[in-house]
């Protein structure tokens, strides 16, 4: 096949696709556009929820980095040292102790399990947007004492009963109540409740924060300790790279990032997102593949007499089936783009109007590899489906073509 | 130019042999405008397609400009015809997709030796001699039966053939338009020393054809030449 037998291929297979039947082509393009969104759509909105859930993660449990005690320990010592370290490290942008206890919170005729985090405020804003998702009231101040802030799921709904709850909580606190805390080791103590957040992250809205300084009271004594510390990074500072350059610091043998505790805690929800992404894009190549192998096909055969002249006149049969492969290949790119087009919108679209669930909400992650991954995937399905009927019928006896 | 030896085509259909052509011996020259003829089944239209390299004999030998046609390959076979022979099919056989002009210099865009500009100059040239010149950007569509037939003998004759097959190129015209057709392959066969080979049933065509072999039953029964 020469430059001259390729050109007249294309030259045939435009003229087909312009002059040819119009609705048949849209509607091929169109049906390959749809496939190629339907590809799309849901291993993106999948990816987009594991977005939603590692970012949740990253503001308001473990940060960029996390760094725990060592095996065997309780708490990671030589806070105030430790914190200054890590913050003099290239890549941090700030890191904040955190400390948790066990406690019963009670409101008029309410008791409720929870866990009381203390937080430096401060630093704590450095590194969780929990301060901007206040719904009442406010955050909490640097010397706060007696006072503390609550999830809004903690807080309650004076409207709905006890037993109607999903989430058990104090049935309705308003900021500026007070409410009882019994710490697990006997100390009690009445806050006022300086504010109430809702952040959409179950644990945290089921949480109560208050100052470092007040659970010293609780503690007895100066907590030069914590139970970990969550880490910011910087921009332009890869996780894995700040992770690295505390460990060769020695701040603590066991430093992760969120990825690290990511494929831990959900790698098997991050898994089965994977398996039904795979199923999807297979049941969608499969659509395509015959849905094209169809079109062809019966193009093919409605031009078989057709065929059997253009080899008659001496057209080879290669040419013939370059013919229809380009067709294929055309209709294609066509298709892919008008495909890319829809997924944009739909990117767009949810990007503006998430898919809200009490969990998550859920857009399109879309990246321009997955964009050009996928065109790839169903180009060369396209290819396939075109060629294959191309092929046969283009090796067909002379005679037996004209005589349709 | 053209010589046969003993052609047979024999057809199976399940367990039953129809013999198309039974032991076809012929030698045709070059320049020669020839008819064949003879009733319905009698063979015409696969003897055309066997000497065309259109269909495989069952047995006996082909020479065209002496070469066995029968040691070619599939694709010196699509050359062969590309380079040498013309075809006109009875039912015109154009690209509905393409217009007139495109559908006269296809068969010349494939071949290596013709540049562009000369074969638009040729199609041009071939369509003003068959009165069509304003019609090459219509597509067939949009032309009369007389008028597809035309451009079906532009396509087969743009390439300068060394032999042009017409297989029954009037069994859809009327008698006007058959004898324009008609006309016109005979001023190809004056003019270039084209060589002709029609398949007709039409008596009253043989008075254009230098030569006409008649057959009945897959053999030979009349030779004029």
């Amino acid at each position: 096949m020469g430059k001259k037998e390729l050109k007249v291929a294309l030259f045939l297979a435009w003229r087909s696709l312009r002059r040819g039947s119009r609705s048949s082509a849209i509607l091929t393009i169109v049906i390959i556009g749809m496939c190629f969104t339907n590809m799309i759509f849901l291993p993106s909105l999948f990816a987009g929820i594991g977005q939603t859930i590692k970012t949740q993660i990253v503001d308001y449990e473990v940060g960029n980095v996390l760094v725990s005690p060592q095996s065997g320990d309780q708490y990671v010592t030589d806070l105030d040292a430790t914190l200054d370290l890590i913050n003099g490290m290239p890549g941090v942008e700030r890191a904040t102790p955190h400390y948790s206890k066990g406690a019963t919170l009670k409101y008029r005729q309410r008791i409720l399990g929870s866990s009381i985090r203390a937080i430096r405020p401060i630093d704590e804003k450095s590194v969780s947007p929990l301060y901007t998702k206040m719904i009442a009231g406010s955050y909490l101040g640097e010397g706060d004492t007696g006072e503390i802030i609550i999830g809004k799921t903690i807080a309650g709904d004076s409207s709905i009963r006890e037993e109607d709850e999903f989430y058990p909580s104090l049935g309705g606190v308003r900021v500026g109540d007070s409410i009882t805390v019994e710490y697990g080791n006997g100390y009690t103590k009445d806050y006022r409740v300086k504010g109430i957040f809702s952040t959409g992250w179950t644990s945290t809205d089921n949480a109560a924060f208050i100052t470092w300084s007040d659970m010293e009271l609780v503690e007895g004594e100066s907590l030069d300790k914590a139970e970990y510390i969550t880490v910011k990074t910087k921009p332009g500072y890869t996780e894995k790279s700040v992770k690295d350059v505390l460990m060769s610091y020695g701040v603590s043998p066991k430093v992760q990032t969120t990825d690290d505790l990511l494929s831990k805690a959900i790698g098997s929800v991050l898994q089965s997102f994977d398996i039904i992404n795979m199923v999807s894009l297979i049941v969608s190549i499969i659509i395509t593949t015959v849905v094209l192998f169809i079109v062809i096909t019966i193009k093919t055969i409605n031009s078989r007499k057709q065929i059997g002249i253009l080899r008659a006149i001496g057209v080879h049969k290669e040419v013939i089936m370059h013919n229809y492969g380009f067709q294929v290949i055309i209709l294609a790119v066509f298709g892919i783009t008008l495909g890319i087009v829809i997924a944009s919108l739909l990117a767009l679209y949810l990007s503006i109007y998430p898919i809200v669930t009490p969990e998550w909400s859920a857009y399109m992650h879309l990246t321009p590899i997955d964009l050009v991954w996928n065109s790839l995937i169903l180009f060369a399905a396209a290819v396939f489906a075109g060629y294959v009927p191309a092929y046969q019928v283009s090796r067909e006896e002379i005679q037996s073509a004209m005589r349709v | 130019m053209i010589r046969t030896t003993n052609l047979r085509k024999i057809y199976r259909m399940g367990n039953v042999e129809v013999k198309a052509l039974d032991g076809v011996d012929l030698t045709i020259g070059k320049g020669e405008f020839v008819g064949i003829m003879g009733p319905s089944g009698s063979g015409k239209s696969t003897l055309l397609h066997l000497l065309g390299l259109l269909d495989l004999q069952t047995t006996g030998d082909i020479w065209l400009d002496s070469i066995d046609v029968d040691r070619l390959t599939d694709y010196e076979k699509t050359m062969f015809r590309l380079y040498k022979l013309g075809y006109v099919f009875q039912d015109y056989a154009l690209v509905p997709e393409l217009t007139v002009a495109e559908n006269v210099c296809l068969p010349a865009m494939l071949r290596s030796d013709r540049k562009e500009e000369e074969y638009r100059a040729d199609t041009v040239k071939i369509l003003k001699q068959i009165g069509l010149s304003d019609r090459s950007s219509h597509l067939p569509r949009e032309l009369s039966g007389g008028e597809q037939q035309r451009v079906a003998i532009a396509r087969a004759i743009v390439n300068k053939p060394d032999i042009l097959f017409a297989d029954e190129p009037c069994a859809n015209l009327d008698t006007e338009n058959s004898s324009v057709v008609l006309d016109l392959f005979d001023e190809i066969n004056h003019e270039l020393k084209q060589t002709i080979i029609m398949v007709s049933h039409e008596d009253w065509h043989s008075k254009y054809f230098h030569r006409i072999i008649r057959l009945r039953d897959g053999k030979i029964v009349e030779d004029s030449g």
